[in-house]
């Protein structure tokens, strides 16, 4: 298998696993074994392109020539190539466990559901091997629309207006804003591919270049930068596997990726014409950080509540992401601290999202107040609950610490302390609206109120769960495996 | 033989673009079987969009070709040529489309309705192929009686499409007497009414002259429906049925639009007034984009609302070609064959299926798949999503604008894409995460024989989205003869 193929099995396999889980909906085995089946594909084309561009290989498939030097192209780089490994890895887990929350809580229009989970996985990698601005603009509205109908599943006076507002938000937003900057872009440079070392590099003064940045960043709403974020909080009224879809394996990562690729491949690490813009958003998402946890800890729904922390996580992508552009040595360690961000925010929040949705499924409880002495008869669930906590707060060895030292590390070199001050702020805050709830889950007295299903999880719930807790350990050992991975993106002449 | 004869119709494919649709429109007044009637249209506008596609084709792909001088008053430009042989496809839909509606039209009323709706294409057309100013109000001026005759002869059943008709005559006239004004004006300031001479004529007496451009630009605004001055468009086609938002919601306003294109490509190009007509445009252009993308987001009428979201995609137009440039010109051209096709899409879709009012969407996806397809492109390219032709044009627009230092107009792009997120995403939000609460209208083999042209114009518009060299190219060329060809 060559790397274009494994390139274009990976955007076309999801159209065709959608194509097919709609049209055999039944029986529900067969239904499930494809949604997993396809989702497993998706992974081993992934973790193949990792091995391929490890071994620098390149890979570009063409689709269209929709404008004049401008391809709808897709094409594999580290960065991409991590992403989609990360997050189709995490689809594999996710892809069970949904397959256990349809069946467990009987949702309607089941395959619906997993199609669209299916689309917007497909979405996602879509956006993180897009080879330039256009594509990556494509990809972008392509999963926004494919994540539209999760939010809108259940079609009540509630899921509709939600949908409507998430639709609204990420369009807008990138049509008002990106769309603009693209175009801008597109006048200054001639081209929208994707470079290293950045497109606009050496070729716009300082205006242009903090107007473009603020443009681009404000218009990848995926991100949650405030005031661009209502789509996330909205997005709660999804059923637990689209919440899962949304929030953490494909809505809410592209927006992370987005930023990441525009800040490499379209301003260039250190581009220092745009530092004011960039300090002004780096303030913008450190107050964000700290606000979303503020907020998430007033928030009883654990749905609400999961939203803006991972908002809080999001923010610390796009913090990581706009420190790559200070002046100085520590460029990449932003560069490097964004992406790891992304990989602990996925796997952490995917976990607790998944734990939530076992619960629900389960004991039909969604309010936190309600989770206390739940790990008592859910141990596996919570444990991985408690576990994702620890990495969503910080704590060593779990993903997110490290994630968080090369953050503030990358902040404080730059001489942004208080930019290294927010992060840590917005983490003691994570603890205080996660910790006790995760300590009483597993501490305090079982309930003795009857479940919906008093034999607890079934495998196809509580397996995913434990095991996507367990990949946050994972950078535990490949954070510097994956550095030296990452290391062209910030080195000039790469591809 | 046959090719001496295939040489002679193409030495008169001019002539012959005209002339077709109306000899097709008699031939039908012979008879008085509707579905006669249909097959009729159907050969006359195929036959003239053939000839057309092939003069088209000819003169954009850079050969001069022969062509008999049968009249002074015919010119040939590269404007006239793309947008007269786009008039002819967009004929061939319409015709092909309104065959599910000529019921509604009654039995009898609906060969005046056909040959009406020829007679109006032909007349669109002949304002493409006008020489000078006189022959190209008299040719507007036709298209736009047919389109209120169409509008009238369909009120026959029901009473309301003739308040429609009512306002677009005196609004309609009131167009014509500002062109005629503004014709003579221009006559007496230039010494003649000759568009070939326009650009190169001694005007004596500018302010004269630009206020007369001026004068003839606003009365075929009016034509076109353009914002504020569009006051018969919702009368006409929130209530008129599938003959009437064909005949006047795609050709009236395409022909009309395609008109005041090749006028501003002669008047925008004469040193002494160009700035004035462009001024105008451009004013004409915002106000048309914003006034148009509002009303279409607060419009609770299928119908209405892809009115006004076609006024806003012609502000569009207006914009582009307020730019003066050939990439201006360029890109009015394609936002033109993208109105001809969204508005197709969408009006055939909705035909399918009877729809009227917005409540009447809600399922629409589940009931009628195909057709609301076909509305789900036509919104889409409306709203300038990636992939399709309608963001190609906004591209090409913007992409002029700011070669052109025009960045107010690319702002006023994006906002009328941002309301197209409104209003469409409302629309496809409706189609398909909606209940039905509407019985599905279409009856028997009726709805496909409009749904074919809509999924025919969804199929175009999403094809050249993914695959535009040929149309940009076509649009190119056709704007570097801004002024004519050496015949």
């Amino acid at each position: 298998m060559s790397a274009e193929l494994a390139l274009l099995a990976l955007l076309g396999a999801p159209f065709l696993q959608a194509a097919l889980i709609i049209v055999l909906p039944k029986p529900p085995g067969l239904r499930d074994l494809i949604h997993i089946g396809f989702s497993l594909f998706a992974a081993v084309c992934a973790a193949y392109l990792v091995n391929a561009v490890a071994h620098g290989e390149s890979a570009r498939i063409v689709l269209a020539r929709p404008l004049p030097n401008v391809d709808l192209a897709f094409a594999i780089d580290p960065l991409g190539a991590m992403m989609a490994a990360v997050l189709t890895g995490l689809g594999v887990l996710h892809a069970v466990h949904a397959a256990g929350v349809v069946r467990a809580k009987h949702e309607a229009s089941p395959s619906r559901l997993l199609a669209f989970l299916a689309l917007a996985m497909a979405g996602v990698c879509a956006v993180a091997f897009s080879a330039n601005l256009f594509s990556f603009f494509v990809a972008y509205q392509a999963l926004a629309l494919a994540a539209f109908p999760l939010v809108a599943h259940r079609g009540d006076e509630e899921a509709r207006p939600a949908a409507r507002a998430f639709l609204a938000t990420l369009l807008a937003s990138s049509i008002g804003l990106f769309l603009p900057a693209m175009i801008w872009t597109y006048a200054i440079a001639g081209a929208l591919d994707f470079q290293a070392g950045g497109v606009l590099a050496g070729r716009v003064d300082a205006l242009t270049a903090n107007v473009l940045l603020v443009l681009f960043v404000l218009g990848i709403a995926m991100a949650a930068i405030p005031p661009m974020h209502r789509w996330l909080p909205a997005s709660s009224n999804g059923p637990f596997p689209a919440l899962v879809t949304i929030q953490a394996l494909a809505v809410l990562p592209a927006g992370g990726i987005g930023v990441l690729k525009v800040v490499t491949f379209v301003f260039g690490p250190a581009m220092a014409q745009a530092v004011i813009a960039a300090q002004a958003l780096i303030v913008l998402v450190g107050a964000g950080m700290v606000v979303a946890a503020l907020i998430a800890l007033s928030r009883q729904d654990i749905r609400e509540r999961l939203a803006y922390s991972c908002m809080a996580q999001s923010l610390g992508v796009v913090m990581g992401a706009l420190l790559a552009l200070q002046p100085g040595p520590f460029a990449p360690a932003g560069l490097f601290a964004a992406a790891l961000q992304v990989v602990a925010l996925a796997c952490a929040s995917a976990t607790l999202l998944m734990a939530a949705g076992t619960t629900a499924a389960i004991t039909t409880r969604t309010k936190v107040a309600d989770y206390a002495g739940l790990g008592r008869v859910m141990p596996w669930t919570f444990a991985g609950f408690a576990i994702a906590s620890a990495s969503m707060i910080g704590m060593p060895p779990f993903a997110g610490a490290w994630a968080k030292l090369w953050l503030i590390t990358a902040a404080a070199g730059s001489g942004l302390i208080w930019a290294a001050a927010l992060a840590s702020v917005a983490a003691i805050l994570t603890f205080t609206h996660l910790g006790p709830l995760a300590a009483n889950a597993l501490a305090a007295r079982a309930p003795t109120d009857a479940f919906k299903r008093p034999d607890g999880a079934s495998i196809l719930l509580a397996a995913p769960v434990i095991l996507a807790a367990a990949a946050t350990l994972s950078l535990l050992v490949l954070a510097d495996p994956l550095a030296v991975f990452l290391s062209p993106i910030w080195t000039p002449g790469a591809p | 033989m046959s090719g001496a004869l295939l040489d002679l119709v193409r030495m008169n494919a001019p002539l012959l673009m005209m002339v077709i649709p109306f000899g097709g429109a008699a031939l039908m007044l012979l008879n008085g079987s509707a579905r006669l009637a249909w097959f009729i249209a159907c050969g006359a506008a195929v036959a003239a969009s053939v000839v057309g596609i092939d003069f088209a084709a000819r003169l954009l792909s850079g050969a001069t070709p022969a062509l008999a001088i049968v009249a002074p008053q015919i010119h040939v430009d590269g404007v006239g040529a793309f947008a007269g042989a786009l008039i002819g496809l967009a004929l061939v839909l319409a015709v092909a489309a309104i065959g599910a509606s000529l019921k509604d039209a009654g039995v009898r009323e609906a060969p005046v309705a056909l040959a009406l709706v020829l007679c109006g294409a032909g007349s669109w057309i002949g304002a493409l192929m006008a020489g000078d100013l006189i022959a190209l109000i008299v040719a507007v001026e036709t298209g736009w009686l047919a389109a209120v005759g169409l509008v009238a002869v369909n009120a026959v059943r029901e009473r309301a499409p003739l308040n429609g008709a009512l306002r677009m005559l005196s609004i309609g006239s009131i167009g014509t007497a500002l062109m005629l004004l503004g014709a003579a004006m221009i006559g007496r300031a230039s010494g003649g009414l000759s568009l070939e001479a326009l650009p190169l004529a001694h005007i004596s007496m500018i302010n004269l002259a630009g206020a007369g451009a001026a004068l003839v630009v606003l009365g075929l605004a009016v034509k076109i429906g353009v914002a504020p001055l569009h006051a018969w468009a919702a009368a006409t086609l929130g209530r008129g049925n599938a003959m009437v938002t064909f005949g006047v919601g795609v050709l009236g306003v395409l022909g009309a639009a395609s008109v005041l294109c090749r006028f501003a490509s002669y008047a925008i190009t004469a040193p002494e007034i160009g700035a004035a007509i462009s001024a105008a445009l451009a004013g004409l252009g915002a106000v048309s984009v914003v006034v148009g993308s509002v009303q279409a987001v607060g419009a609770r009428n299928l119908q209405r609302l892809a009115a006004y979201a076609g006024v806003s995609q012609v502000g569009c137009v207006l914009l582009s070609v307020a730019l003066g440039s050939p990439a201006g010109f360029a890109a009015a051209l394609i936002q033109l064959v993208g109105f001809a096709a969204a508005a197709t899409a969408f009006y055939g879709g909705a035909a399918a299926g009877r729809v009227k009012s917005l409540a009447m969407l809600d399922g629409y996806g589940q009931r009628a798949p195909l057709a609301s397809a076909a509305i789900a492109t036509g919104a889409l390219s409306l709203m300038g999503a990636p992939l399709t032709i309608g963001f190609l044009g906004r591209w090409r627009l913007v992409e002029a604008g700011v070669g052109a230092g025009w960045w107010w107009a690319s702002v006023l792009v994006i906002v009328a894409s941002l309301a197209g997120v409104f209003y469409g995403g409302r629309l496809i939000e409706r189609m398909y995460f909606r209940r039905a609460n509407a019985a599905y209208a279409g009856d028997g083999g009726v709805w496909r024989v409009a749904l074919g042209p809509a999924l025919i114009a969804a199929i175009v518009a999403i094809g050249i989205g993914f695959a535009p060299l040929v149309l940009l190219r076509a649009a190119d060329v056709a704007s570097g003869m801004l002024t004519g060809v050496a015949t």
